[in-house]
């Protein structure tokens, strides 16, 4: 039997094929709620940041907001995995891959904060002034007019840090979850054949990734329609 | 109408205003002119409030849109604990008026005052915001670089502000919408997206937008300054029709010969101040200040 043969009979085994699917199953959910998490609590400490106030309490939460992302950003998305996982929820009953996907939410979060602050700042000022010069309120102005506009503008970085939140999901596999990496290593240790199944498992990233960019594109030309 | 009094503003310690006073009455045109930086524009978003002033005041029918400065404002101060230590009757009106003249902001920031003085102060700021943003939906207002909102089309962009801030129904926006775009000559651009349009296009309609609310007060901040010379003339000859409409208005403008015409009273700007204000003959034909006849030999 060759190489190729020896991994084709692996995979065949439903319990394999299972595996697989688990995985691919894990490492989507993970990518894609840590993604929308990350999206909310990004929108969350951005309006913190641009806030212009010298409220004490805003000031404080500003300071906050900075420490998280400086936290989040300064440090190995490895060691933050590893440092909740097994220090900070521990104890905590939750199903593994919901706890990932909060981990992984909580450290996109930080890099979503500042694409979506500058995002904003981007918008030109001229917008916001003349929403309020209609009468209309702070919020209004900023979910309708603002915040559209600097979606738009920053999608295709949201694209990028959902391509590399995805890819970087390949390290749960320290902490025990079954995500597709996991699944094709023990593929690998199981028949000492490395090479096929490991470019087999580069492939479906490969080709995962380039799903997300093709939609990202469509999207990109959807919200493009009032360009000429 | 707008009454001004006495403003004062700066920005990073550099005076912009120094003390500017102006009465604008119902139906009045005003033509503010004078050279760059000479703080005109500023005294215009000054008085819908998109600056804050520094000291002065502002005001719209009779209602003060300027906030005061909550830890200056005497009801918020005879709520703290330290007038209350100072002011042992706080029944007596003359004592009380003294004890608070000579509470400083440093003092009530200082030290720790209870509950009731920091939720007064809250909802005295929350109040003036509600009233400025109530104040802004009776003042136009008109920018040099159009502000259209670049994520609607032009429908979208009047209907907008009116249906969330409920004052119409969305039904009865559109159909006043257009109206207005019938009225300026662009009622095939109701699906335009603000990209598509030009220039005089654009400002077109951001003043038909100004309309949509129904505005007691224009306040155009050089309308015409970013356009193409073929296009001046038709959004001047818009405002024109508006100001014949007798609508209140105060533009500050660089061409003169519009002021000339439009204006039933021009002020000339310089360094913060209001140097020379008067008829637009007088200002024209008679000018008296040294710094305005230097300025109209180089502008006319």
């Amino acid at each position: 039997m060759n190489s190729w043969q020896i991994f084709w009979n692996r995979v065949k085994n439903p319990g394999t094929i299972n595996s697989i699917l688990t995985g691919l199953q894990n490492t989507a959910v993970i990518a894609v709620f840590g993604l929308l998490l990350g999206f909310v609590i990004g929108c969350l400490l951005a309006t913190v940041k641009i806030i212009q106030s010298k409220n004490p309490a805003v000031k404080g939460l500003q300071y906050l907001a900075d420490g998280y992302i400086a936290v989040f950003r300064g440090t190995p998305m490895m060691v933050q995995l590893l440092l909740l996982h097994f220090a900070v929820f521990i104890g905590v009953k939750i199903a593994p891959v919901a706890e990932v996907s909060l981990i992984f939410g909580l450290n996109s979060g930080a890099y979503m904060a500042e694409i979506i602050r500058s995002g904003i700042n981007a918008v030109d000022r001229g917008q916001t002034e003349a929403g309020r010069a209609l009468g209309l309120g702070f919020t209004a102005v900023m979910l309708k007019i603002v915040l559209p506009q600097a979606i738009k503008n920053i999608l295709p970085t949201i694209g990028n840090e959902f391509i590399s939140l995805l890819k970087e999901t390949s390290i749960v596999s320290v902490i025990g979850l079954a995500d597709l990496t996991r699944s094709f290593k023990a593929i690998a240790d199981s028949t000492f054949e490395y090479f096929i199944p490991y470019v087999a498992l580069a492939l479906i990233y490969f080709v995962m990734v380039m799903i997300i960019t093709v939609v990202i594109r469509l999207i990109e030309r959807r919200l493009n329609r009032d360009k000429r | 109408m707008i009454s001004v009094k006495n403003i004062f503003k700066d920005f990073h310690k550099t005076e912009v205003l120094k003390g500017v006073s102006i009465d604008v009455e119902k139906g009045e045109k005003i033509a503010l002119i004078g050279p760059s930086g000479s703080g005109k524009s500023t005294l215009l978003r000054c008085m819908n409030l998109l600056e804050q002033v520094k000291y002065g005041e502002v005001w719209l029918d009779g209602r003060l849109l300027t906030p005061v400065d909550p830890y200056l404002h005497p009801d918020i101060i005879a709520k703290s604990k330290t007038f209350a230590k100072l002011c042992p009757e706080p029944g007596n009106a003359e004592l009380k008026a003294e004890v608070i003249s000579k509470i400083k902001k440093e003092d009530l920031l200082k030290k720790h005052e209870g509950a009731e003085f920091h939720s007064a102060v809250r909802r005295y700021l929350k109040e003036n915001r509600l009233n400025a943003n109530l104040a802004r939906r009776s003042m136009g207002m008109v920018f040099q670089q159009f502000n259209l909102f670049n994520n609607m089309n032009v429908l979208k962009n009047m209907v907008f502000a009116p249906v969330k801030l409920k004052i119409m129904t969305k039904e009865q926006a559109e159909e006043k919408a257009l109206k207005l775009l019938d009225r300026i000559g662009l009622p095939d651009k109701k699906y335009a997206f603000p990209s598509s349009l030009s220039g005089g296009q654009k400002q077109r309609i951001a003043i038909a937008r100004s309309l949509m609310m129904n505005p007691e007060v224009m306040l155009f901040d050089e309308p015409t300054s970013a356009l193409d010379p073929e296009m001046v003339g038709e959004v001047l000859g818009l405002i024109k029709e508006l100001a014949d409409e007798g609508m209140t208005m105060v533009i500050v403008t660089h061409e003169m010969a519009f002021a000339r015409e439009c204006a039933t009273r021009v002020m000339f700007m310089d360094g913060g101040k209001i140097l020379e204000e008067g008829a637009p003959d007088d200002i024209f034909g008679s000018p008296k200040n040294e710094r305005l006849k230097e300025f109209l030999s180089k502008v006319l």
